[in-house]
């Protein structure tokens, strides 16, 4: 149990307040005792005297018993009551300049000299002697008198300044009384303010505690610590509140983390599906670019044998080349492939054209020999585009056709460039072809090889837009230049 | 909330202070409280009696005050009572535990005698003011000398420049020494007058107050030839000084007043009052006590002290 816990506290305001109220309640007890004590000591004096001349009147009786009889009894009683009276008598009596004072001081003198006198008659009577005892009496009686009147004189003059201060004292009387009523008040309201502000320590901290849990209800984690200079039970409450908070709070961040974490991998997930559908789908146009060429390859082999059995040597070499192309048409399924590779392939295709067109086409080649085993390319690109010259540029034109390939290096760049001297393309199927399909796009049952081509160049590589470019007029032929970033990664790992 | 209490509870405190310091504050501090508190005695060496006739006039208030100044200067008490034929205090001062007496006596009766034979007899010292009752070694006689009380309304009547003078003298109980040395007075005043004085008339008034103007009244219609009045007691002055102007008797009869009351300067100034003696009652009580102290110092002191005697007269009108 702290200084500061509750217990402590508590027991300490309950303490001061009722000390602070009892404190109030003494000092009007000692007030009204004081004005008791006042009221009682105004007539202390007065009252003495009145008694001392009882004890006086008292002694008369026994004495003149005494006198005319001489009762022993009388005698003790008398000698009892001088004794009494003595005693009552202050021995000290110094001089003041206070006029009652020395009325007082008379007095008791007188007494004295009374007593004394009493004494004297006693001695006279015992001692027969009439006249000294007949004349001391009387003169005992004259100072009895005297006596009684002074202290009437002083009472009556004590009454009077007693009647002249009555008023003083009522007003002081009323005055305290006053006062004491509003001490009393005063200090229950401030007994009652500090018990008061014990119970709002306690009270306003969980009042906050209940507004900041409403808030934290609300989803609002973010709100400021709260810190209490209250009892050690409230502090420690809020020191749990806090480190409640703050959990939660953290295990909402890790909760929110591994939620975006979540979402990324599933956005990832869902991009490597897409990716995964283009490759299939690229699969498809490579697989839709080839036909059966097993089949196709098989039968050609036939055939050349045939063709040796029946001694057709132009035959022969025909389907030999075609043989060929078949084979390196169905060569294992690999995207990028040597350059020197696709030279051999256009080459061996060029060579079954010219048994088809021996006098209208002519294929030039202008290759730079030492990039051919330097560099690679994607599979399956410059026999599609021969091929697309071959079918498309020469209709209706009697003139030779000419295409010309070639391949260098321009800096960096890999540029790789089929032209005809053909009729040209019209200019939308340019831009038309040009235009990099998109994931939505749906594949025709029949694709283009120079668009296979095209797609192909703009998948491998997305972020180069030039990678491939046609430049066509009509009358004067079309150029396809592919530029391949040699430093440039495809995207697609070989 | 928490705010109005933080400002409330420290004003309540605040208030509870000033309360409970004026309540004590009160307690204290208040004169009843005070005197409730036993007060500590200024204590003096000796307590003298002064015995003194039941007059409220000046004459005596200021003896009183003459007393009380020497008490104060020469560390005693005194205490006065009233000499009325009536008390027993006189009788009793020998019992008083005073270590002296000092007493102005208005008349010399067997009873005034006895008293005094004894408190001499207990070896008190005793002032006698004015008037000598009795003579002892152990006595002081302190006051003005009659003779020369006479020698002043002498004087006074001279200044009106009348001759044949008739003056009507008029003692009074109230200041018994001159009554009492009526003869000494009277003395004074014819050896001083000599053939100026064609008669003189004396009367008496009582302790009545008023008694002088039934005096006056008597006097005037018997002898209306007065040209003086003189009188011997500040009161009876007044009283006269009224009656004189009720009269319609101002310059005609002219007033030799006693005393130096505010009201008697005023009628000098005026000349409804020809003059005033003036004895020098301070001064009286003060040697008394003085007396008295010496006499319980060193066990004697002179037997007659003189106090001496003032005349005021209107400067501007005397002739």
């Amino acid at each position: 149990m702290t200084r500061n816990s509750l217990r402590v506290r508590l027991l300490f305001y309950l303490s001061i307040s009722m000390i602070i109220v009892i404190l109030s309640l003494g000092f009007i007890l000692v007030n009204s005792l004081s004005l008791q004590n006042i009221a009682h000591h105004r007539f202390q004096e007065e009252h003495y005297f009145q008694e001392v001349q009882t004890f006086l009147v008292d002694l008369q009786d026994p004495l003149e018993k005494y006198l005319t009889d001489r009762s022993s009894s009388a005698l003790a009683r008398l000698l009892f009551l001088i004794e009494v009276i003595r005693e009552k008598i202050p021995p000290d009596r110094p001089i003041s300049s206070d006029e009652t004072y020395l009325m007082k001081r008379e007095i008791y003198f007188l007494i004295d000299a009374y007593v004394a006198q009493v004494n004297q008659i006693i001695e006279l009577k015992r001692g027969r002697k009439v006249v000294e005892y007949i004349d001391s009496y009387r003169e005992m009686t004259n100072l009895y008198t005297h006596i009684s009147n002074e202290i009437d004189k002083v009472s009556l003059r004590g009454f009077r300044v007693q009647l002249g201060e009555y008023r003083s004292f009522l007003d002081l009387f009323r005055r305290i009384q006053i006062q004491n009523m509003l001490l009393v008040v005063v200090a229950t309201a401030f007994a009652y303010s500090l018990l008061m502000q014990m119970v709002n320590n306690i009270t306003r901290p969980m009042l906050q505690l209940s507004e900041m849990a409403g808030q934290l209800s609300n989803g609002r984690f973010e709100i400021p610590d709260v810190h209490f200079s209250s009892v050690d039970e409230v502090n420690l409450v809020a020191m749990a509140f806090n480190h409640m908070k703050n959990s939660i709070h953290h295990y909402i961040n890790e909760l929110q983390k591994q939620t975006e974490m979540e979402q990324q991998i599933m956005t990832e997930r869902l991009r490597n599906l897409k990716m995964e559908q283009l490759l299939k789908r690229m699969e498809l146009y490579t697989m839709q670019a080839q036909m059966n060429p097993h089949f196709l390859f098989n039968t050609l082999n036939t055939g050349v044998q045939l063709a040796i059995v029946e001694e057709a040597d132009r035959t022969a070499e025909f389907m030999e080349n075609l043989a060929a192309l078949f084979r390196y048409n169905i060569r294992g399924k690999r995207f990028f492939v040597p350059l020197r590779h696709e030279i051999e392939g256009l080459k061996l295709y060029y060579a079954i054209l010219q048994i088809r067109f021996p006098k209208t086409l002519m294929l030039v080649l202008d290759i730079d020999e030492t990039l051919v085993d330097r560099f690679n390319c994607p599979a399956m690109i410059l026999q599609p585009l021969v091929e697309n010259s071959v079918l498309h540029a020469f209709k209706h034109i009697d003139k030779t056709g000419t295409i010309k390939v070639r391949v260098s290096l321009d800096q960096t760049v890999l540029v790789i460039s089929v032209s005809d001297n053909g009729i040209g393309m019209p200019e939308d199927l340019v831009k038309s072809l040009l235009t990099p399909h998109t994931r939505d796009y749906q594949l025709g049952p029949k694709v283009m090889g120079l668009e296979n081509v095209i797609q192909r160049c703009y998948f491998f590589y997305p972020n180069q837009k030039d990678v491939i470019d046609i430049q066509t007029a009509p009358g004067t032929g079309t150029e396809i230049v592919i530029r391949i970033h040699t430093e440039v990664e495809p995207c697609i790992e070989l | 909330m928490n705010k109005l209490f933080r400002l409330v509870t420290p004003l309540l405190g605040l208030v509870f202070l000033i309360f409970l310091f004026i309540s004590l504050r009160t307690m204290i501090s208040d004169p009843l409280m005070l005197s409730n508190q036993k007060a500590t005695l200024d204590k003096k060496s000796s307590q003298y009696a002064f015995f003194l006739p039941a007059s409220d006039n000046a004459f005596f208030s200021r003896l009183k005050a003459g007393a009380m100044e020497a008490a104060r200067d020469m560390d005693c008490a005194v205490i006065f009572h009233t000499l009325t034929p009536e008390s027993l205090s006189f009788e009793m001062a020998s019992y008083s535990g005073a270590n002296g007496i000092a007493v102005f006596s208005y008349e010399k009766n067997q009873r005034m005698v006895e008293s005094l034979a004894k408190i001499l007899k207990k070896g008190m010292p005793v002032v006698q003011i004015e008037n000598e009752v009795v003579s002892s070694p152990n006595t002081v006689l302190i006051g003005t000398n009659s003779y020369d009380s006479g020698k002043s309304i002498a004087k006074i009547a001279m200044s009106s420049g009348k001759g044949d003078l008739q003056i009507a003298l008029i003692y009074s109980d109230k200041n018994p020494a001159l009554k009492a040395d009526a003869n000494l007075v009277e003395i004074g005043l014819k050896s001083t007058l000599g053939d100026k004085l064609a008669q003189l008339y004396t009367r008496t008034t009582t302790f009545n107050p008023i008694d002088a103007e039934g005096v006056i009244y008597e006097l005037l219609r018997k002898v209306p030839d007065i040209d003086i009045i003189a009188l011997t007691d500040s009161n009876d002055t007044l009283v006269t000084i009224q009656a004189i102007i009720d009269l319609n008797l101002v310059g005609q009869v002219q007033i030799i007043g006693f005393g130096d009351e505010e009201s008697i300067r005023q009628y000098i100034e005026k000349g409804v009052v020809l003059g005033s003696i003036v004895r020098n009652p301070v001064e009286i009580g003060y040697r008394a006590v003085a007396a008295l102290k010496e006499m319980n110092t060193n066990g004697n002191t002179s037997a007659f002290v003189d106090t001496g005697i003032n005349i005021i007269v209107n400067t501007t009108n005397s002739r």
